[in-house]
């Protein structure tokens, strides 16, 4: 039931083609793995309830495409979200040089000045890896990002990833509002101006 | 919160891409690309004859660019299903499943769409092109029901 939920966060999963967002977001949703997943059409949308230190959150998670041929498009869903999760392939260095760019996308589209962003490192499963965990650390730490390496495969990290990302979101004075109960802001938002941001659970402060 | 069948497209997204498909159709060469992104826009209107406007251009898009046809369905289902015709909605859906039988992302818009369909069913119905036929019946009751008292 909604009563015992904190809060909603909009969560964005973000990167190049084929390094595995779909395959992140199945199994965390539904814990399972397509081999032969297929290509996310634009942009797709799935949620889930998660506790984390003791609060229920609902989170709704917004998984993008990566293709060029929606690029020009998605960045209108990033308004509003709460996290990004960048994600790259461990055995592709280009999809790891292009973490660059889609952090630049969302500096420029997002909304939320504070957003909380985590990078993914993801098939680390495979044998043939081309990204380091210490380059792909520096790089977190250069851009002021969580980092976790993952496997959708295996389900290394996928939990763990989604709970480090709303546990450091729920950390962030300003970046959500609680409707719980009696529209108590537990979190005094700063971005009270933000309509889009309450629209089902506006303060009538 | 909004989902894949509520959320809305921001009016300067649309006119943005109003703007360049114009432009093209201006000078009679008109890319699939700025078509696509014109009516993606459109069917996430919160307007119905822009939604109405955008599955004109996706049907068009589907008849004559063979490569994006995957992309042209689902979206004609979410269209659809925004106008709440969701019997044709359904319809692209399966189309779709027939090219793509395992495709998540469609089978979880599938499952919202009948989710939707259930709980308001009746109009459903009214938009199928049952209306008068719904309305009849219903029209019907009332009158047997003046009739009995
Ligand atoms: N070995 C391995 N393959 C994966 C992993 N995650 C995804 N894949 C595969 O990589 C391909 C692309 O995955 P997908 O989730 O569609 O990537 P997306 O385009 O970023 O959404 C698919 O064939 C997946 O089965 C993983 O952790 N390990
Ligand atoms: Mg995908």
């Amino acid at each position: 039931m909604d009563e015992d939920i904190l809060t909603t966060l909009k969560i964005l999963i973000i990167g190049e083609s084929g390094v595995g967002k779909s395959s992140l977001l199945l199994r965390f949703t539904d814990d399972n793995f397509d081999p032969e997943q297929t290509l996310t059409i634009g942009v797709d949308f799935k949620t889930k309830k998660l506790s984390v230190d003791g609060n229920n959150v609902k989170l709704a998670i917004w998984d993008t495409a990566g293709q060029e041929r929606f690029r020009t498009l998605t960045p209108s869903y990033y308004r509003d979200a709460q996290g990004a999760i960048l994600v790259f392939d461990v055995s592709s260095y280009s999809t790891f040089a292009k973490l660059e760019t889609w952090l630049n996308e969302l500096d420029t589209y997002s909304t939320k000045n504070n957003i909380v962003k985590m990078i993914v490192g993801n098939k680390i499963d495979v044998d043939n890896r081309e990204v380091t965990r210490e380059q792909a650390m520096a790089f977190a730490r250069r851009h002021q990002t969580l980092y976790i390496e993952a496997s959708a495969k295996t389900k290394h990290g996928v939990q763990s990833a989604f709970e480090e990302l709303v546990h450091k979101i729920i950390q962030t004075p300003g970046l959500w509002e609680s409707y719980n109960s009696d529209n108590i802001h537990v979190n005094g938002n700063k971005n009270h101006a933000d309509q889009s941001g309450c629209a089902s659970y506006c303060s009538l402060t | 919160m909004a989902d894949i069948l509520s959320e809305t497209v921001l009016p300067e997204d649309l006119k943005k891409f109003e703007k360049i498909y114009h432009q093209q159709l201006y000078k009679n060469d008109v890319t699939p690309k700025a078509q696509f992104e014109y009516a993606w826009c459109l069917v996430r209107s919160k307007y119905p004859a822009d939604i109405q406007k955008g599955i004109v251009l996706l049907e068009e898009l589907y008849k004559t660019h063979e490569e994006g046809q995957r992309d042209y369905l689902y979206y004609l289902a979410i269209g659809n299903a925004r106008l709440k015709a969701y019997t044709t909605a359904l319809k692209y859906v399966r189309s779709f499943l027939i090219l793509e039988p395992g495709n998540q992302q469609v089978l979880s818009l599938e499952q919202n769409i009948k989710k939707k369909l259930e709980k308001e069913g009746i109009v459903g119905i009214l938009t199928a092109g049952g209306v008068v036929l719904a309305v009849g019946a219903i029209v019907g009751v009332g009158m047997a029901i003046a009739k009995a008292k």
